[in-house]
């Protein structure tokens, strides 16, 4: 077990990756898209997809050296399709529910998804083949945040309050509190994993793209697309504030600020569409 | 009783096991027979948890509680016997007598052995062993694969030909592997290989309620057996996936130029496409085969026609339509 830990700073706390929790209501699709025989994998992958915690857990499996092929997987349908319904119906069973963690996190989710499709929607901008990898790039970004709120629900709540009291952002609070922020355990957990580089690095750097070593790219799309995600107020990524926007990541992309209107105009489309589906 | 000489596995390395059981008795009993060092434990008391471990690092021995109260022991065994990356580790269920009203279907319920409550710690003991000791003897299965070997795929061919069985036999082969074996290395072709073997498996499985077959001939060669309805269906799903799928394997640059560049032993460059999968049909119908040597003759010749493709394609052998 002890390999699988990661020791924060405060009072010795371990993090550890056993059980996290995952939506009902997506929880609820999934399984009855995997018991139908007439379900496709596409329909499963879109759904699957609309989850950070079932993805990432779709993509840790794939991924892992059991199948042969670790880090080589970067799509949620490519995935599928070399797991097999049968293991997905596994992953179903040992998913566990969110409930009391969503009041904890509410709005994690929204700003997961948003940072989803905006990553997509940029790196097509970029002119980037296969978006489909910078949306699940976009879609684990915080998902360091959703372990700290299960693993650890005291030091959870005491980022929560310093973000009121002191007015910081929740990155800040973190590295007060815990003694590293989200992208460090990002960072732990998609080398455990052994998710595919590019996730990985984007998980890691997207507060800081241009420290990427090979997938500033990646990164880069997922900065601006967090920026942007919170820019709309869609969802909620633990504070109030616009990340700070690095003018890095848009050289990177080499993208103008003029770039990014199309995108955002497609973005303000697309959250409109998919704020019926929440409840 | 001095645990360390009386557990009857000596000379056998470490091994690792999974108890799903709600019986805390029993869990006591297991650990009392083995010192760690011979035989480790962890132990579920349901099945939530236990499933992703046993995904995600497979344990040599899985022991099953018919008792388990969120999933049932032969369900949880199915899962795992069902899926070829986790289909040799051996099971073993526990149950009650009651469990024993009605005959079970051991050929539904693929599990190894059971052993039975009240537990004879003894004999709990050396069903345990006897178990692990049969899994490591070896099986006709492709050791990278898992998948059926020659033997297998012999067999059925040959059974269903007696039966005069309509069926349809895909021979699937990969172009241009050679040349990416040389150039990434044998580690990064065996990652090709895994992934054919993934792709193919999981869609024949995708066609509920067919009788199916995959099995690997060795080396980039493996062999699809399902009705002649939907092989047509079949190949164009492989072709899909794999087609999708394979650039991942390539670094980045050849994934953009798509294709390799190596130089030859005489010093010429040479270009390379990105790897494709030829399949070639084979039909039997109305008993028109006689010998599983037929089959593979047909299928040789046609996978030529297949491979004069250099994109992923399939060939029909139209002669027996």
């Amino acid at each position: 077990m002890s390999d699988q830990d990661l020791k924060t700073s405060v009072k010795g706390q371990i993090l550890s990756t056993s059980d996290l929790p995952t939506l009902p209501t997506v929880l609820d699709e999934v399984t009855k898209l995997v018991d139908d025989p007439n379900s496709s994998t596409e329909q499963v992958a879109k759904v699957i997809s609309q989850d950070q915690v079932l993805s990432a857990k779709v993509l840790k499996m794939v991924n892992s050296p059991i199948y042969g092929f670790p880090g080589r997987i970067t799509t949620i349908q490519h995935a599928l399709v070399l797991l097999g319904l049968n293991v997905i119906r596994g992953i179903i069973i040992s998913t566990s529910v969110f409930d009391m963690i969503q009041k904890a996190m509410s709005g994690l989710w929204e700003h997961s998804l948003g940072c989803a499709l905006a990553s997509g929607a940029i790196a097509k901008a970029a002119g980037f083949d296969d978006p489909e990898e910078f949306t699940v790039a976009g879609l684990l970004h915080d998902l360091g945040k959703v372990v700290t709120a299960v693993q650890l629900p005291e030091l959870n709540e005491a980022v929560r309050m310093t973000v009121k009291e002191k007015n910081v952002c929740y990155y800040d609070a973190e590295r007060m509190i815990l003694g590293f922020g989200h992208d460090r355990i990002n960072s732990w957990l998609a080398r455990h994993w052994h998710l595919p580089p590019n996730v990985r690095e984007a998980m890691t750097y997207h507060h800081h793209p241009d420290r990427a070593q090979f997938y500033q790219q990646t990164a880069a799309v997922v900065h601006v697309g967090d920026f942007l995600v919170r820019l709309f107020e869609y969802g909620n990524g633990g504070d109030d504030q616009i990340s700070y926007f690095k003018p890095a990541a848009m050289k990177i992309l080499k993208l103008k600020m003029k770039d990014l209107e199309p995108v955002m105009d497609e973005l303000s489309d697309q959250f409109m569409e998919i704020s019926d589906l929440t409840f | 009783m001095d645990n360390n000489k009386n557990h009857g596995l000596l000379g056998v390395k470490k091994n690792r096991a999974i108890l799903v059981s709600p019986d805390e008795e029993f869990k006591v009993l297991l650990s009392s027979i083995w010192p760690e060092d011979v035989l480790e434990f962890t132990f579920y008391s349901e099945a939530k948890g236990a499933v992703e471990d046993l995904f995600n690092n497979p344990p040599d021995l899985l022991v099953v509680d018919n008792r388990l109260q969120d999933v049932s022991a032969s369900d949880l065994a199915r899962l795992v016997k069902s899926e070829n990356v986790y289909r040799q580790l051996p099971v073993i269920v526990c149950m009650d007598e009651a469990d024993f009203d009605n005959p079970w279907d051991w050929n539904k319920i693929e599990v190894d052995d059971f052993i039975l409550r009240p537990f004879i710690k003894s004999v709990v003991r050396d069903r345990v062993n006897l178990t692990l000791c049969r899994a490591l003897r070896a099986l006709d299965a492709n050791p990278l694969s898992k998948l059926p070997g020659n033997t297998s795929i012999i067999q059925r061919i040959q059974t269903l030909i007696d039966r005069q069985q309509d069926f349809a036999l895909a021979y699937c082969d990969l172009d241009y592997f050679k040349s990416f074996n040389d150039k990434y290395g044998f580690s990064r072709g065996d990652e090709v290989l895994m992934l054919s073997a993934r792709i193919i498996v999981n869609t024949v499985k995708s066609f509920a309620g067919e009788q199916t077959f995959v099995g690997h001939v060795g080396g980039d060669d493996f062999v699809v057996i399902t009705s002649p309805e939907i092989i047509e269906e079949v190949c164009k799903r492989i072709i899909f996936s794999f087609d999708s799928i394979v650039p991942n394997f390539y670094d980045m640059e050849d994934r953009k130029r798509k294709s390799i560049v190596s130089t030859d032993r005489q010093g010429n460059i040479q270009t390379f496409p990105l790897m494709a999968i030829s399949i070639a049909v084979v039909f039997n119908i109305n008993g028109k085969l006689k010998h599983f040597g037929e089959v593979s003759a047909i299928a040789m010749g046609l996978k030529k026609k297949a491979k004069e493709n250099p994109k992923s394609s399939y060939v029909l052998d139209r002669r027996t339509n």
